[in-house]
């Protein structure tokens, strides 16, 4: 399917000089000379490379149809996360280096959609929000409420995100995992 | 969408303020009056790269078209003609069409200013002395900005000046015949494999500008101005009596463009067959159709004094001074 530049998304599948290519960043932009521009920033499935490239934004790309299928996470080693699908029980891994931090927001059991094409996995699509568990949390320092509005804390997956201060140990906390940003707590 | 709050950005915003601040205190130094201006306007000067914020006033039965102003342009030119002398804006500028980003927002914070009796490199040394002026003052050690990370280090005593010949050369490996014949560089650009097919110059142009060019500019140590680009890229600038390029300059930091300059077009049927030009490439790619701003050529036709002015995004400009890497960063309320 052939689509506009202008069009493009951050997480679609393109073919670019014949090579599969997963856009990252996509921004359109109006130079100021001559018209609308998109500027990308695109990832090779192959080479695990990213360019930026610009398109003209009436520019047609081919998007590529690349399948998305819910897959159990598993567990991660050094290189590769591994992904199963619960209605054939087969195993899928897929290169960490693909999925730009998102293993930092994923615990054992979750639900997420892998790539896939040609049945070959390529990477993760990233959930709209993570809950995760808080397991450390420093008290609330007074003081200076403009910086100290916001406080580091741990999440039972390791990963350090920036909080409101309330926000204590055993707390849930609602989490976009492309951002790493807190975006509520959960219950209460 | 919605409003955001970002309290944790108070002090980038105080900083931002701060900057503003040092900007107007070395334009009123140096004698340039501001000037405070409408952002509502029911005629605008044509602009085929640009789209607007269309509204209305409404009065019992009576309804009015009114545009927010994508520039100040058309108000400091009309002052400009009645002999106001050296003056700028410092406001907000509205542009639809762009996408929230690190760098962009459909409502900025600009700086116009106009200086008379000078061309676009007079500019260029008056801004160099304002970003060493402010530069100065914000790095200065009895300075309330405290920079924590100082990723880049500026040298402001001089510019790296480069053409647009010059750039298209040596980063794109486009030659000056190849850059002015529209046949040719259409033919390299191809080779490049670039998709030109249903594409104009200009498109491809500024593809290439951006993919290739851009991205080396501003990043050897000190701020680049680049120079002189096609007649194609005049809008309102003076073109040079080699009949190719215009008086135009742009100037980048690490590779963000932080303002466009030009020594102003004063010629009034020049600027009427270019408007004609934008008003019709407007009409072309359906953009929203604003009646012409015919004052405009009434002031030109008055008698615009020779003059160059320049306009800066001073959120840009403020987020290279303060090392960071979004102008989001500086904004305390943001509507995304």
């Amino acid at each position: 399917m052939k689509i506009n530049a202008g069009n493009l998304k951050k997480g679609d599948f393109i073919n670019y000089q014949n090579d599969i290519w997963q856009v990252q960043k996509a921004e359109f932009y109006s130079p100021g000379k001559g018209s609308a521009l998109m500027k990308t920033k695109i990832w090779n499935v192959k080479s695990q490379k990213n360019i930026d490239v610009t398109f003209k934004s009436m520019e047609e790309i081919e998007v590529v149809d690349v399948e998305s299928r819910l897959m159990v996470f598993l567990y991660k080693d050094n290189d590769n996360l591994y992904f199963m699908d619960e209605k054939t029980y087969n195993q899928y891994q897929v290169l960490l280096s693909s999925v730009s931090g998102l293993e930092k927001y994923l615990k054992e059991g979750d639900k997420v959609y892998v790539y896939l094409y040609d049945e070959k996995p390529l990477s993760v699509r990233p959930p709209l929000s993570v809950r995760l568990k808080v397991i450390e949390a420093e008290d609330v320092v007074k003081g200076d409420t403009v910086s100290g509005a916001k406080k580091p804390v741990k999440l039972e997956t390791g990963a350090i995100i920036m909080v409101p201060l309330f926000i204590k140990i055993g707390d849930i906390v609602i989490v976009n995992p492309e951002t790493g940003e807190y975006a509520g707590r959960e219950g209460n | 969408m919605k409003i955001i709050i970002n309290s944790e950005n108070l002090k980038n915003h105080k900083n931002y303020i701060f900057i503003l601040q040092l900007i107007e205190k070395f334009l009123q130094e140096k004698g340039y009056q501001k000037i405070d201006l409408p952002v509502l306007s029911p005629v605008l000067i044509p602009e085929s790269y640009l789209e607007l914020f269309e509204t209305e006033f409404k009065y019992f039965n009576k309804r009015k078209k009114l545009y927010l102003t994508p520039s100040p342009e058309l108000f400091l030119k009309r002052l400009l003609a009645y002999g106001i002398g050296n003056c700028y804006y410092l406001g907000k500028s509205f542009r639809n069409n762009d996408l929230p980003s690190s760098l962009h927002s459909f409502e900025f914070t600009m700086l116009e200013f106009y200086k008379v009796k000078t061309n676009y490199m007079d500019i260029a040394d008056e801004l160099l002395e304002m970003l060493r002026y402010v530069n100065k003052k914000v790095k200065s050690e009895k300075s309330k900005v405290k920079i924590e990370s100082q990723k880049l280090k500026i040298n402001f005593n001089k510019w790296e000046k480069i053409s647009v010949v010059q750039a298209f050369e040596k980063y794109a490996g486009i030659s000056e015949n190849e850059l002015f014949d529209h046949n040719l560089f259409l033919k390299k650009a191809k080779k490049k494999g670039y998709q030109i097919e249903k594409f104009s110059y200009e498109d491809i142009w500024s593809q290439i500008y951006v993919q290739e060019v851009e991205t080396h500019l501003g990043k050897n140590g000190c701020p680049t101005l680049i120079y002189d680009y096609p007649k194609e890229f005049a809008a309102l600038a003076k073109l040079n009596p080699d009949g190719k390029t215009a008086q135009r300059f742009e100037f980048y930091i690490d590779g963000i463009e932080l303002g466009d300059c030009y020594t102003e077009l004063t010629d009034w049927k020049e600027q009427v067959d270019r408007f004609r030009e934008e008003y019709l490439e407007r009409k072309k790619h359906k953009k929203i159709n604003h009646p012409i701003d015919k004052g405009f050529i009434e002031a030109l036709k008055y008698g615009l004094p020779n003059c160059a002015g320049i306009a800066i995004g001073v959120e840009r400009l403020a987020m290279v001074f303060l090392n960071l890497d979004s102008i989001n960063q500086l904004k305390v309320i943001n509507i995304q």
